[in-house]
């Protein structure tokens, strides 16, 4: 990085050339952001030290705008991988990078975007060690997608799993529903609302390492509610342990201007995706402690107790509404096509 | 000389004194030989003079009891046998079950008699009946209809009742239901804490009429499920009760303690007062226009002008109408979109926060349902049904030719469910069950599933589901069809409602074409869009679109069928002057945003209605389902065809345009006509749009469905407009809205390819 030319103002073809413009993109946006001793390896890959068995987890991000009130396609990367070896109870450490640019792409909004990555792996503590970055034809691609993969090591305490999942086990969320996709969708449409909806990304690793740390194996299944929502995660969870879920409605922590929001667009907040909050099943015993413990964490302080798991319904899951009465809660099928007269 | 003949009378023969009525036939004729019910039908074995035989073949045929129905019979000569006398057998149970269910029948003018008659010992007893009357259905617990077969079996008959079972001559010979105050069925009213403050009937009545008095909303058994009942008279109470039931604006129905009571209040025409009388004895929604009584009208149906009303159908409502003898809400017991309760325990968990006193009883109610609503048209003259269940459920009075359908099973629809099937020679439709987004109702639904398994004794070979991949229905076929490793067929619904009404009329065996209009709120259309305002051909075994409303934009969900105002804001676009004022500027740029980038369509009817009505400023928020349609109907009471004139036609396709439709309206709106007027000429377009439909597709016969066809103007309006040559087809034994698509998913399969 010593004869600097200065980046031209939009990523070009040739920046996934393999030649010098593609050196020069990274030497001058990636590996000065993200410098680490595993990346000065400049192997084709990364030598990292792990011991035991391996959690790894792999997810791409292909969000639509790029960036969005409460975060951008970067942090969303970071988060949703990080997130996702979490709940498998592992404890994530390295991340590889992979970046798939439209032509054309702002490099100032590539920038803001590898910033943004820098930021969200240190706040949750992790590496990233290897990656790769191609550019495709305009029309190809949209603007950026990005491809993360999560390796990291099981937490010692977690043994999380659909069979320990219990009739009685008590279903806590971390934090308030329905607010990346909202965020999302508001961007998108240009939808304005009383006040700004901000994506909830976020990472829950250290949450998570927390509270399997104190509670061990009471901790039984923990999901990230993103596509599909609550209702998705809850429908899973009831189809493959063959147990009932049940949902009470006015338990479930929803920010106004979002209800709000959800309800202007004729949507159930149930479905609608989430990127910085967890479900976890709990020991019935240990729920109210969990609880307590999730609250004082900066990542769960609205957490609440929204339901827990039923013997009598198998493979349903239903919702105690707030009008009275219940309702039985479906996966979502393609979009949310009205059903009503 | 003397033969021996085999009769077999299928249809609805038990439960209804067939077998005595036959008995007493046979020994007036001398004939000798036995009766008994099996899995066929009633089995009658005959001998006598060859002669005489055919006089009580005729009699047993064509002249049954009151309240049976013979659908199909048939006799053979068999080797002579040599009885005596003649005796009624006791039910040889055997395979499969070739029999129609039966219903509810209201109490008859004998039992409603000795109910009130001195010196009676049934006097004050409130579960009096009789081979001609009471609950069936809702007892039923598995095929024939004996005692030990239904919920009575709890109950041993005394000597004075086992006398009147035993005695040819008497009124109860082999009724399953006798019982008197010595044996059969206790009653109590209770705090809501269960405490019981009256044990008797008696004393039980006499409280209710004093708590009714003082304003006490009561939770009274019946014999078919839970009613919620209070004086109709204290207008305050009637709100409390809808606040209880969280249920804000939807009409109530009044009980009425007599006819004469009734007449005294409301003008009945002869063909209300025979619904009101009929065996179903459902509620008939009646014109309170000039409304003399002393019911609260402003808190029973606000801003309607309709009434529901029904008189007193089983000996618990006679005694409450004898103790207490004034008009009283009575409404299904249950809450909000939940279903009917009908056990102790569950209406005292329910109900506690919202009736005061509970009226119980020890009679186990196996098939819960709620009362029937009908409304009659006045031309042509007849039967709306807007909901089937007690007194008509579970069957289907007409022969069907089940072979290439036998074993089939139709989930229906999703929102007022229910569900139909064909075990053997019969069709059985279930009661409207309610919308299976309740989970209580979904329950219901899926326990009604398994009562027809077990009941026929049968899994179904093939089951018929919606289209629409989120209705539950369609989910849980696609669930059961995997446990049972049988197929399943969806069926589109509309299709299924076209279905519906061309079977009810015999008009899947004749050759000429069928112009079907299907008109609803929403159903899945085989495109992927919102269906609701079809045109259809039907002509030997095939159904076809042939026209549609043009299709608009559907927006954000369930929330469009919730608020008529966004229907109008699809349909004049959101810059529009009338959509503009009932929104906030920010929801009006958000929706205006949503319609920009909107991908899903829709062409249904109920839709348009919605928007008319709001247009109109009748109701621009559904508190209840139907709502913005029904305010709209009332506004248009006295519209006349005198200077009617389309708003529009049938465009070139053929289709109707909905967007010029509803801008012409506006117009019309903006003009100063009078929004009676103008909501009576939509009307009118609409019958006329139909009337251009068939003359284009030249076609005799037109089949309506569809929920828009529970508007008795409509059907009027085309009655009155339709050039003789058209015959006209309506739903006459279902409800022309969801509850038919069970029905009508079976007649597609069977009918049509
Ligand atoms: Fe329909
Ligand atoms: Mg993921
Ligand atoms: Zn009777
Ligand atoms: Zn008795």
């Amino acid at each position: 990085m010593d004869s600097q030319t200065p980046m031209s103002s939009s990523i070009q073809l040739a920046h996934g050339s393999g030649g010098l413009m593609t050196r020069e993109l990274l030497d001058q946006i990636i590996f000065s952001t993200f410098k680490n001793p595993f990346l000065e390896q400049k192997h084709d890959g990364a030598i990292v030290p792990l011991k035991g068995p391996v959690v790894i987890s792999t997810d791409s991000f292909v969000v639509s705008p790029i960036f969005f009130a409460g975060g951008n396609i970067g942090d969303l990367a970071i988060n949703g991988t990080v997130n996702d070896v979490a709940m498998c109870g592992g404890v994530p450490e390295f991340i590889s990078l992979g970046f798939i640019i439209e032509e054309g792409l702002d490099t100032s909004d590539f920038v803001k975007i590898v910033q943004t990555i820098k930021a969200a792996a240190e706040e949750a503590g992790v590496l990233i060690v290897t990656g790769d970055t191609k550019v495709v034809e305009s029309g190809k691609g949209d603007k950026i997608f990005i491809n993360t993969t999560g390796i990291g090591s099981p937490h010692p305490r977690a043994h999380i799993s659909m069979d320990r999942i219990r009739p009685g086990d008590q279903l806590l969320v971390s934090g308030p529903i329905a607010a990346h996709g909202m965020a999302i969708l508001s961007q998108r449409e240009g939808l304005q609302f009383e006040s700004e909806i901000r994506s909830d990304t976020t990472c829950l690793n250290h949450l998570v390492s927390d509270l399997l740390d104190e509670f061990g194996d009471q901790v039984h299944l923990l999901r990230d509610p993103t596509r599909g929502g609550i209702s998705s995660v809850c429908s899973e969870i009831a189809q493959d342990s063959a147990l009932g879920v049940l949902l009470r409605e006015t338990a479930l922590p929803l920010d106004p201007q979002v209800a709000a929001a959800c309800e202007m667009l004729g949507l159930d907040p149930l479905y609608v995706a989430n990127e910085g909050i967890f479900c976890a099943i709990v020991d019935a015993e240990a729920a109210p402690k969990i609880l307590e413990r999730m609250k004082s964490h900066p990542k769960g302080g609205r957490a609440a107790l929204i339901g827990e798991i039923r013997s009598e319904y198998p493979g349903k899951v239903v919702m105690e509404s707030a009008v009275g009465g219940s309702r039985i809660v479906t996966p979502l099928i393609g979009e949310q096509l009205p059903r009503i007269c | 000389m003397e033969t021996t003949i085999r009769i077999i009378i299928q249809g609805r023969v038990q439960g209804v004194g067939f077998r005595p009525f036959v008995y007493r036939k046979a020994r007036a004729l001398g004939i000798r030989g036995s009766v008994t019910n099996t899995g066929e039908g009633v089995l009658i074995l005959a001998t006598g003079p060859p002669n005489i035989l055919d006089e009580f073949y005729t009699a047993v045929t064509r002249y049954p009891p009151p309240v049976a129905q013979v659908v199909r019979h048939s006799r053979e000569e068999i080797a002579p046998e040599h009885p005596e006398g003649f005796s009624i057998v006791p039910t040889a149970a055997e395979g499969g079950l070739n029999l129609q269910l039966t219903p509810d029948f209201a109490l008859c003018e004998s039992c409603a008699t000795e109910l009130k008659e001195v010196g009676n010992h049934r006097k004050g007893y409130p579960f009096i009946s009789c081979v001609a009357c009471g609950p069936r259905w809702a007892l039923t617990e598995t095929f024939p209809f004996e005692r030990e077969h239904t919920s009575m079996s709890a109950f041993t008959q005394c000597p004075a009742c086992l006398a009147e079972y035993g005695d040819p001559e008497d009124r109860r010979f082999h009724s399953q239901t006798n019982s008197c105050p010595q044996c059969g069925i206790a009653c109590w009213l209770a705090d809501p804490k269960g405490n019981k403050i009256a044990q008797d009937a008696g004393s039980a009545f006499r409280e209710l009429a004093i708590k009714l008095a003082e304003g006490s909303i009561i939770a009274l058994k019946n014999t078919s499920g839970y009613l919620l009942c209070c004086d109709a008279r204290q207008g305050p109470v009637v709100s409390r009760l809808r606040n209880r039931k969280q249920r804000p604006s939807k009409p109530f129905a009044v009980l009425y303690p007599s006819m004469e009571q009734l007449r005294e209040d409301l003008e009945v025409s002869p063909a209300e007062a025979e619904a009101l009388h009929s065996p179903e004895r459902p509620i008939v929604l009646l014109s309170s226009a000039g409304y003399r009584g002393e019911a609260s009208l402003e808190a029973i149906a606000p801003g309607l002008n309709q009434l529901g009303v029904m008189l007193p159908y089983t000996g618990v409502l006679a005694m409450l109408a004898t103790a207490f003898p004034h008009p009283l809400v009575a409404t299904s017991g249950n809450l909000h979109g939940s279903p009917i309760c009908f056990s102790e325990a569950e209406a005292m968990e329910k109900l506690s926060g919202v009736a005061d006193f509970f009226f119980g009883h020890n009679l186990a109610i196996l098939h819960p349902q709620d009362d029937s609503v009908v409304r009659m048209s006045a031309s042509p003259p007849g039967r709306i049904v807007l909901r089937r269940s007690r007194g008509m459920a579970p069957n289907y009075s007409k022969p069907v030719d089940s072979r290439p359908g036998a074993a089939s099973m139709a989930l229906g629809a999703h929102l007022k469910s229910s569900v139909a099937c064909i075990p053997n020679d019969f069709l059985y439709v279930s009661q409207y069950l309610g919308n299976l987004d309740n989970f209580e109702v979904y329950q219901r639904f899926t326990q009604t599933v398994d009562s027809f398994v077990e009941l026929f004794g049968q899994r179904p070979k093939t089951l018929l589901v919606d289209g629409h991949p989120s209705y539950l229905s369609h989910r849980y076929g696609r669930e059961l069809s995997g446990k049972w490793e049988v197929t399943v067929r969806e069926i589109q619904h509309h299709k299924a409602h076209f279905a519906a009404v061309l079977a009810e009329h015999g008009l899947f065996v004749q050759r000429e074409p069928v112009l079907g209009v299907i008109w609803d709120g929403t159903g899945y259309g085989e495109d992927g869009q919102v269906w609701g305002g079809e045109f259809f051909r039907y002509q030997e075994g095939v159904i076809a679109r042939t026209g549609q409303l043009d299709y608009f934009d559907w927006l954000a969900g369930d929330k469009m069928a919730r608020e008529p105002r966004l229907s109008l804001l699809s349909l004049l676009g959101p810059g529009a002057e009338a959509p503009g004022s009932k929104f906030s500027e920010g929801e009006r740029q958000l929706y205006a945003k949503l319609l920009h980038s909107n991908t899903l369509k829709t062409s249904s009817m109920g839709r348009v209605f919605d928007a008319v009505s709001s247009l109109l400023g009748y109701c621009d928020l559904n508190t209840f389902e139907g709502e913005a349609a029904m305010r709209l109907e009332t506004a248009c009471r006295d519209f006349s065809l005198e200077g009617a004139s389309p708003f529009v036609h049938l465009n070139a396709e053929g289709n109707i345009p909905a967007k010029l439709l509803v801008q012409e309206v506006a117009r019309a709106k903006k003009s100063g006509r009078p929004g009676g007027w103008i909501a009576g000429n939509f009307i009118f377009t609409l019958a006329n749009l139909i009337l251009e439909k068939a003359e284009r597709e030249s076609v005799r016969k037109v089949a309506c469905s569809g929920g828009v066809f529970q508007n008795a103007l409509l059907l009027d309006m085309l009655h009155r407009i339709s050039p003789r040559h058209l015959e006209w087809y309506f739903h006459r034994e279902f409800s022309p809205n969801d509850e038919n698509v069970s029905f009508g998913q079976l007649m597609f399969h069977l009918n049509c390819t």
